[in-house]
Parts: C-alpha cells; sequence; structure tokens
C-alpha cells in the first residue's frame, strides 16, 4: 500500500516523535543532573541543561569511590556485574544448549518427563524459591564468591525450550547425512548443531545478558563483601543513605553508567537479535 | 562377485507394524538396482535398512561378506543422496564434501585432491566456495552426489534423488547419474516411485509392494513376463490392460458373451491382460473384439484410446488402445482390435502368479 498524503506522514512522524520524547526525558534528565553539583537539587528546581561540574563527578565516581556510603569505584563493581552478567549469559547458553540436545536427538526413558520437568521450573524464578536457594549456596560456602552470584541463576527453561524449537526445524536427512559422514554426537552437536543455531545463540545472548545485568535481588542477598557488589545493587544503597543530603548527581552518574552495557550489547547485537528471533536458514 | 546380500531381511516397526515381511536380494558388484513401487510400499525403508538409519528387525544384511547388522552407517562404508539432498548450509560446497573424509581422519593434501577430482568431474569446480543457498537445484544435486563419490564408497544409495527437480533437469540428471555409475563400477541401489526413471537407470529391478517384492529382474524380463498383475500394471505407461475373466476349455471368456480360444490346462478364474501398444485395429470380420471410444488422446508421435469393450449387455472392461501416429476416430463410435496371442499374459486370480 502506498499512500501520499503529507498530513498523514506528519502526524505519524509527529506521535513518534513524542514517544521517543517521553521516553527519553528521564534519561536526560539524568544526564543533566549528574553535570550540576549535588546542591543543585535542594533549592527546589529541576535543571533542564548541562551545568559545570559533569567531568568533576563522572571522574569521582568511575574511578575513585560512587560514594553516598559505596566505597568502590564504578569501573571496578561494572568489572563485577559483567562477569555475573556474562557467567550467567554463558552458563545458561551451554546448559541449555545440552539439555535440548539431549531431548530432541537422543531417545532415553521418561525423555518427555525430563523435558516438562524442565519446563516446569519456569514457574520457579530466584525469587520464588530465594530462601532454599540461599540455603543451599550458604551451605557450599558459596557466599560472596562470583560462583555463589552465578550458578543458582544458570538454569534455563526458556533458553532450553527455545533451543528445542530450533532443533526440532533441522530437517532429519541432515542428522542421518551426518551419521553417515561419520560424525559422531559430539562433532555433530560441534559442527553441525552450533553453526546451525547460531543466530539463536545470539538472540538469546542478549536477552539473556540483559537478565543478567539488570540482577538485583540476588546479588543483594548474598553478597556482603565490597569486593563481590555488582552495580545494579548499588545504585539501591547509594539511595538509602541515613544522614545527610543525598549526592543525586553522583547516584545519577552512576545510573546511567548501568545503563550502557546493555545497550551497547543491544545495539552491537541488533542485526543478529533480529534475525534470531525472525528468520531460520534451515 | 556378489557384493549386497539381503537375507530374508524383514522390518517390524515396535507398535507392530509389519513394514517389510522379508526380501532377499543379492546383488552383483557394480550392479545398478532400482527399487520401485507405489508411496508407503517400503521401497526407502528397505533403503534406510540397508545404510544403516532404521535397524533390521529380521534376517542378514551382507555387504562383501560382512555381516552389517550391528554396524553404524558410518561403519558401512556406503554413500546416500538424499532427496531433500541433505547438504549442510552452513558449509561450503568444499567443505560439504570433505567433511565426510574430515570426519575419517583422511590428510588434508588427500581431501583437497579428492574433492577437486571429484568436483572437476561433476563440473562444480567453479563452485566450491559456495553456500549451499547460492546453488540452483540440479548444482545442489549434483554436490550432493559429490559428497557420495568423494568418499569412493562400496555402495551409493540413493532415496528418490531426482524428485524434486523440474522434468526436464531430472531427464538430464538421470543419464548423468548412469553414466557415472557406469564409470565408476560402484554397486548403486536407487529407489524411485518414477517407473521411467527406473526402467532406464537399472540393470535390474525390483519391484515392491507392501513391503514384499513382487518380482525381481531386468527391466525389459519385467515387462515381457510380469510375474504378478501387479508389475504388469507398474510397468509401462500406459498401464497394462487387465480384465478379470474365467479359463475353460473353449478359452478364455472376457464376458458372457465374449471369448478369446485358447488351449490351456489351467482351470478357474484368471486375470487376461494385454499392453495397450500390442492392441491391432483390423476390420470387422478378424476382429476379436470392438472397442466403444470413450475419449482420445492425441500425443502426436501416438495416439491413446480410452474406451470399453462392447458387449450385448452394454458396458464392458475399459482398455485403453496406444496407436503410434496420429489417429481421430469419433468418440462413441466403434473400434474393431485383434489382440495378437503372443502378447497375452495370463495371471492365476486367486494366487496372483503368472501362468
Amino acid at each position: 500500500m502506498i499512500e501520499n498524503r503529507p498530513w498523514l506522514t506528519f502526524a505519524s512522524h509527529a506521535t513518534l516523535l513524542t514517544g521517543i520524547a517521553l521516553v527519553a526525558l528521564p534519561v536526560w534528565m539524568a544526564l543533566v543532573a549528574s553535570t550540576h553539583p549535588a546542591s543543585a537539587f535542594g533549592v527546589g528546581h529541576i535543571p533542564l541543561w548541562f551545568g559545570d561540574a559533569g567531568a568533576e563527578t563522572w571522574g569521582t565516581v568511575l574511578f575513585e569511590k560512587a560514594g553516598n556510603g559505596v566505597d568502590t569505584p564504578v569501573w571496578f563493581m561494572m568489572l563485577n556485574s559483567l562477569i555475573m552478567a556474562l557467567g550467567i549469559t554463558f552458563g545458561k547458553i551451554a546448559i541449555s544448549l545440552l539439555s535440548a540436545y539431549a531431548i530432541v536427538f537422543f531417545r532415553f526413558p521418561f525423555r518427555n518427563l525430563c523435558f516438562w520437568i524442565i519446563f516446569m521450573t519456569l514457574m520457579l524464578p530466584v525469587e520464588v524459591r530465594i530462601v532454599p536457594t540461599y540455603e543451599v549456596v550458604a551451605n557450599l560456602d558459596l557466599l560472596n564468591s562470583y560462583t555463589g552470584l552465578t550458578l543458582p541463576l544458570i538454569a534455563s527453561a526458556t533458553a532450553t525450550f527455545l533451543f528445542r524449537q530450533c532443533f526440532l526445524s533441522i530437517p532429519g536427512e541432515l542428522v542421518e547425512a551426518a551419521r553417515i559422514d561419520g560424525a559422531g554426537p559430539w562433532r555433530f552437536f560441534f559442527d553441525i548443531l552450533l553453526p546451525l543455531s547460531r543466530t539463536n545463540i545470539a538472540a538469546l545472548f542478549v536477552i539473556l545478558f540483559i537478565y543478567g545485568w539488570n540482577q538485583y535481588l540476588w546479588p543483594l542477598l548474598i553478597t556482603t563483601d565490597d569486593a563481590y557488589y555488582t552495580l545494579v545493587m548499588s545504585i539501591k544503597r547509594m539511595l538509602s543513605v541515613t544522614d545527610g543530603d543525598i549526592a543525586w548527581n553522583q547516584i545519577m552518574a552512576t545510573t546511567l553508567l548501568a545503563m550502557l552495557p546493555p545497550v551497547a550489547v543491544v545495539i552491537g547485537m541488533q542485526k543478529l537479535f533480529v534475525k534470531g528471533l525472525v528468520d531460520s536458514e534451515k | 562377485m556378489t557384493d549386497v546380500i539381503l537375507e530374508k531381511v524383514g522390518k517390524t516397526y515396535p507398535n507392530g507394524y509389519h513394514a517389510i515381511p522379508s526380501v532377499d536380494l543379492s546383488i552383483e558388484e557394480g550392479e545398478f538396482i532400482v527399487l520401485v513401487g507405489p508411496s508407503g510400499c517400503g521401497k526407502s525403508t528397505l533403503l534406510r535398512m540397508v545404510a544403516g538409519l532404521e535397524s533390521i528387525s529380521t534376517g542378514e544384511l551382507r555387504i562383501r561378506g560382512e555381516r552389517m547388522n550391528e554396524k553404524e552407517p558410518a561403519e558401512r562404508d556406503i554413500a546416500m543422496v538424499f532427496q531433500n539432498y541433505a547438504l549442510y548450509p552452513h558449509m561450503s560446497v568444499y567443505d560439504n564434501m570433505a567433511y565426510g573424509l574430515k570426519n575419517r581422519g583422511m590428510a588434508k593434501k588427500m581431501i583437497e585432491e579428492k574433492v577437486s577430482d571429484v568436483a572437476a568431474m561433476l563440473g562444480l569446480t567453479e563452485l566450491l566456495q559456495r553456500k549451499p543457498r547460492q546453488l540452483s537445484g540440479g548444482q545442489r544435486q549434483r554436490v550432493a552426489m559429490g559428497r557420495a563419490m568423494v568418499r569412493d564408497p562400496k555402495v551409493f544409495l540413493f532415496d528418490e534423488p531426482l524428485s524434486n527437480l523440474d522434468a526436464k533437469l531430472r531427464v538430464q540428471m538421470r543419464v548423468e547419474i548412469r553414466q557415472l555409475q557406469r564409470k565408476l563400477g560402484t554397486t548403486t541401489l536407487y529407489v524411485t516411485h518414477d517407473q521411467v526413471e527406473a526402467m532406464t537407470l537399472a540393470d535390474r529391478l525390483v519391484v515392491l509392494n507392501k513391503g514384499k517384492a513382487e518380482q525381481i529382474g531386468t527391466p525389459m524380463d519385467l515387462y515381457n513376463k510380469p510375474a504378478t498383475p501387479f508389475v504388469a500394471a507398474f510397468i509401462g505407461s500406459p498401464s497394462m490392460n487387465l480384465v478379470d475373466a474365467n479359463l475353460t476349455e473353449q478359452g478364455i471368456h472376457l464376458s458372457e458373451t465374449l471369448t478369446l480360444p485358447l488351449s490351456h490346462q489351467h482351470r478357474g478364474d484368471i486375470v487376461w491382460g494385454i499392453r495397450p501398444e500390442h492392441l491391432e485395429v483390423s476390420d470387422e470380420r478378424n476382429a476379436d473384439f470392438a472397442l466403444r471410444i470413450q475419449a482420445v488422446e492425441s500425443l502426436g508421435a501416438e495416439t491413446l484410446i480410452h474406451g470399453k469393450i462392447e458387449t450385448e449387455f452394454g458396458n464392458g472392461e475399459p482398455m485403453v488402445v496406444r496407436l503410434s501416429g496420429p489417429h481421430l476416430p469419433e468418440v462413441n463410435s466403434l473400434m474393431w482390435l485383434t489382440a495378437p496371442m503372443s502378447h497375452w499374459h495370463l495371471f492365476d486370480a486367486k494366487t496372483q502368479q503368472r501362468l
């Protein structure tokens, strides 16, 4: 349908621009706020244009200490967040690839039951099983460790299900051709299956990375050592200063920094992400 | 030397379905065997059992004297070409062909040599770096064959490899497959439902019906001496005219009033058959029977005339006549025909065997 109605074009563009403005406004305000001194918020009006304290605030937050009672610099917490997010992402992808592989390509007793049990764990996210999970992790002496941060979050029914669907769409003849070509289970997995699910892995990577990066409750619960604090949970800690003024400029700078990696991942992997969700080249 | 032996090979699925009761077949070295039959007759299942993709429930499969029942497909030294080619979509043509060799731990140099040899033979040299999706149907078909050929296997298995190609390409590839097989001298098992493909390619044909080998023989054997009405109807196009009849001392009673004289010691219900191309037009006096013409198909080089045998009670058995050259008889008119006795085929109606 090709239409040429200028006012319609105008109206749709205007709607979109308004939408963008609405979404972007808080980010803009955070950016502006981070460039004013902390005292600028006490006077009662919100500044809408950049101040002159930007470089100083960002430098302090990023390299010295985040402020508001959090003494570690943001780059260090970013590193922790990154380790956790990547650990969760790769762990989830690896484990669900393997479980989906087993469920789709191998005949063993109670295969379907296994699948449904995995599927049922969808109903048990960390928030629901947090107390027993904490107990287990504490008993294993994993509090305040990267293993403790990532391991309990790794099992993923969603990813298993996604890979299962992806594997089911691989034609049976391809599997048989590989068998005749002398590819054993591992060869088949690495030479055929992995390359064919490349785009799905990429799409999942984006979703899971954001999921891992944004983890809040779990790190808050099991880390008590500064060395393992992640960025997202620290923002909350920065807000709960009991005495004195909250340094909003530092919080805003930290928040913006916390947003950067997920945004970078989404932008960097946009093409693969869309491809993985939309088409399959089989 | 006998290359592949199927001895009472049968297949029963876990749900109790008896796909193949028992097939005996021995294939000579370098022979081109075509398994042919209607869909669902078990021909693909039989091929997949030879390949090792389906287990063998009963009987024994031997390749060069060695029992293969329990061997993995890769250990049987066979190569298979699939209907949808089953090329690895993420690999280049070169990698597709080299994959099987790589998995067998062949040296890189050797692989390169073999692949380029086969590629040259199939005219794929220019395409080696392409991905399968950048190829046309015929080229993909060639790559699939190349993948089978580089392995230099004992047996080639083809599972309806031409059914995804258009008609023109199919004829071309058919000729090519035959020439390549002659040149390589590799024993070949080929599955198809297309009887023209079967007739033109095969050294020997195996006609399968409901998992049973109805007849095994050369294409001309099957054409000239079909063992059962099923084979008679399946081989040849248009298929043989088959009429339920009764054999007595007077001859063959095609209907109550129509009798073809014949002295034969057999008595009882039979199936009488004659191929459309063996019926001859004659005048009323010498004719064996008359045909009431219902439809005429002019193909230029030949004409197919569909009609029914004219009897006193009107409707008789349907019959097709094939005449060479153009003919334009009128629909609903009568056509007098003779059926030369040397071209008759008689089958016992009860045992379905040739008399």
